[in-house]
């Protein structure tokens, strides 16, 4: 791949994330340093691919494998080196890596352009575009992929969590919200396809890495925290394409940022960067959350459920106050509360103790058990009138245990609408909530995350059919 | 030279090079050519220009000058003016505008009362032109009820700028006013994209009978 190419086309990460081999550059037997960590973690989550270790001072082995001085030594093709050496040395290694024809690198020295060496920076940069080589960083963690097994973070196996195989793909600009993220994402009721911290972004931005996320078939759903964009227009462009086919939640950092104190006019001084990123978001089909709760709630929701436009949410609870708070929920994101038709009305009254309102939100009672959960899912979700449906669980109560939860499994397997339940307590709570998270239905710890989510899934369906259904009509357009 | 002197009749849009504020009449001119219609205005040399312009019907006097953007505040509009009122007004604003030298003074007919909104555009350094709608007059820095658009903008764009307007129902209380409304961003998209401006506003746009006037203009280069 040559430099025009880099500048603005297609980037090929394949060799990044899913590489055959991969040299760690600045591997060492010595523990606590970052070379011995990612050697550490390549060992830890089971890498098939071929490693080898490379240092500059090395004896024969590292860590077991054998060694060598210098990427060109080793005489193999190599798909990804990782590059954890000073940051003076990083042009020379740099320059060995093209020259052995490695075909990805992951520069995750730091010591660049965020701490003023600019210069240094467009040196490595001068290099890898030299020998058309894809550069993620430098000052980066680099990537992960769960399905390959492949990991360049140098972050200990028993300190963060690896997250199961999904469809989420989570892109970030920094390295420390990347990693703590990913953390909780393990614990998040979703799985994950890709991770990239891509720090500096020096010749590959948050522009090329969604355009790669774009086409890779098993990133359902792309998760982006970015602080800012390299290239405007092209993100634009590049973002009209992918969210017509996936859904990107983003967290922007920086919105406090003041604006420009001395603008001529009334519409610069509104018109603050943080205004500016909010009007492409909306215009281009971002979901846009507002911090890291909501990131990964929303990333949930579009990883287990189907997209639907329509805004009438049925509540079913067994406890009345969670009802209430679901139902103002709703309206607070824009969503309302669904009708029961007569018959649904009828068949529920058959099937629930007289002391049931049979209306939405429906308050099933605290006695309820997994029949009587079972009987108002029926009753309820099969209704037409009905979009989605929060289904809150209160595990405090008596009748609420793992024969409801099986209930709920049981129904959401069948569902074709959003679904998602709202469970909030303790440990007895987070482990049946686990399970249930595990068969593919979203678990918030609150009526208002859930509606949110909802929301966000509805506002992005709307986005999709609009787009859609303008695309089909420009196509009928131009054949007239 | 500074855009602001351009004389009269002196073409500005598509591609021409303009820099700082945009003289007020060719500022009108180059609205006119996209369908945006500003309240009848003159400059005047006199007082008695200004009560012959008026034809006794109200005005207001405005000093136009690019050493004093924020013209009200330093008290060079004088609104509402009929009949004596013009004279004197004229002399005590021209007073005050010597300082500002050099200026010319704007006699431009009042608009109906109604509901004032901002429109405008800003360059984005990431982004690039954007426009803006907004509640305005003394509730836009209060309230900051605004939306923002990247250019080019779309029927559907300005309709959703709209609706995320808090004052939406306000500002757009008709069907009618609705469509005015949107009609008018898309055509200050239309504007923005096709000349070289930077920075536009079109401040107050006062909406009554679902109509509009567009009482100040300021557009740079």
């Amino acid at each position: 791949m040559d430099h025009a190419e880099i500048e603005k086309g297609y980037v090929d990460l394949d060799p990044i994330f899913g590489p055959g081999s991969v040299a760690v550059i600045g591997a060492t037997d010595k523990p606590g340093k970052v070379g011995h960590a990612i050697m550490l973690n390549y060992i830890d989550v089971g890498f098939s691919g071929r490693i080898y270790p490379v240092n500059l001072n090395a004896g024969s082995t590292i860590m077991g494998y054998r060694a060598y001085r210098s990427v060109l030594d080793i005489g193999e093709d190599i798909d990804l080196a990782v590059i954890a050496v000073p940051a003076d040395s990083v042009p020379d290694v740099l320059d060995e890596c093209g020259r052995a024809h490695v075909r990805g690198v992951v520069v995750v020295s730091g010591g660049f352009a965020e701490v003023g060496a600019t210069e240094l920076q467009a040196s490595i940069v001068e290099v890898a575009k030299r020998y058309g080589m894809p550069m993620i960083g430098p000052n980066c963690l680099g990537v992960m992929d769960v399905r390959a097994r492949n990991d360049t973070l140098f972050l200990p196996t028993f300190k963060i969590d690896r997250p199961k195989v999904g469809g989420v793909s989570f892109v970030s600009q920094s390295g420390s919200v990347g990693s703590t993220t990913l953390d909780l994402i393990s614990g998040a009721g979703f799985g994950l396809s890709r991770f990239i911290s891509y720090g500096n972004a020096a010749t590959i931005d948050e522009t090329d890495i969604l355009r790669y996320l774009m086409h890779d078939v098993h990133t359902q759903v792309i998760v982006l925290y970015v602080e800012g964009v390299k290239r405007g227009r092209a993100f634009i462009d590049v973002a009209r394409e992918v969210t017509s086919m996936k859904p990107v939640v983003v967290l922007k950092a920086g919105t406090t940022q003041a604006g420009a104190a001395a603008a001529r006019s009334h519409t610069a001084a509104l018109a603050g960067s943080d205004e500016a990123y909010d009007a492409v978001f909306r215009q281009y089909g971002f979901v846009r959350a507002n911090d890291t709760d909501e990131l990964l709630d929303f990333a949930k929701i579009f990883d287990t459920q189907p997209l639907a436009t329509g805004s009438r949410v049925a509540v079913i609870t067994n406890g009345g106050g969670h009802g209430i708070l679901a139902t103002d929920a709703l309206y607070h994101n824009g969503l309302e509360l669904a009708r029961l038709s007569a018959k649904a009305r009828r068949r529920l009254r058959g099937a629930m103790p007289g002391t049931v309102n049979i209306a939405l939100p429906l308050d099933i009672g605290g006695d309820a058990d997994a029949q009587r959960f079972e009987d108002a899912l029926d009753a309820v979700g099969g209704e037409p009138t009905v979009d989605a449906l929060i289904v809150i669980v209160l595990f405090q109560t008596p009748g609420a245990d793992e024969k409801v939860v099986e209930s709920i499994m049981n129904f959401g397997a069948r569902r074709e609408k959003p679904m998602v339940v709202v469970s909030v307590g303790g440990s007895y709570t987070r482990s049946h909530a686990a399970v249930m998270e595990s068969s593919g239905i979203p678990v918030y710890r609150s009526a208002s995350a859930a509606a949110r989510s909802i929301a966000a899934l509805v506002r992005y369906a709307r986005y999709r059919e609009r787009v859609r259904a303008e695309a089909e009509a420009a196509a009928v357009a131009s054949k007239h | 030279m500074a855009a602001w002197n351009c004389r009269a009749g002196q073409r500005l849009g598509a591609g021409d090079a303009i820099a700082g504020l945009v003289d007020y009449k060719d500022a009108e001119a180059l609205l006119s050519r996209y369908g945006i219609r500003t309240s009848p205005s003159k400059y005047v040399g006199s007082a008695e220009e200004a009560v012959e312009f008026s034809a006794g019907e109200p005005i207001a006097l405005k000093v136009i000058t690019p050493r004093a953007p924020h013209k009200s505040r330093l008290g060079l509009v004088a609104l509402g003016l009929t009949g004596r009122d013009i004279t004197k007004a004229f002399g005590l604003v021209a007073k005050r505008a010597a300082r500002y030298r050099p200026y010319r003074m704007l006699a431009q007919r009042m608009s109906k009362p109604g509901i004032e909104i901002i429109l405008g555009g800003n360059t984005d350094p990431q982004f690039g032109k954007m426009v803006l709608i907004g509640l305005g007059g003394i509730y836009v820095e209060a309230f900051r009820d605004f939306a923002l658009r990247v250019c080019p903008i779309s029927d559907y764009d300005a309709e959703s700028m709209i609706d995320q307007l808090r004052s939406g129902r306000i500002v757009a209380h008709s069907d009618r006013q609705r469509a005015m409304l949107s009609g008018l961003i898309v055509s200050v998209s239309h504007m923005f994209v096709e000349s070289a401006l930077t920075e536009l506003d079109l401040n107050p746009v006062i909406l009554h009978d679902d109509s509009y006037d567009v009482v100040d203009v300021r557009l740079f280069g």
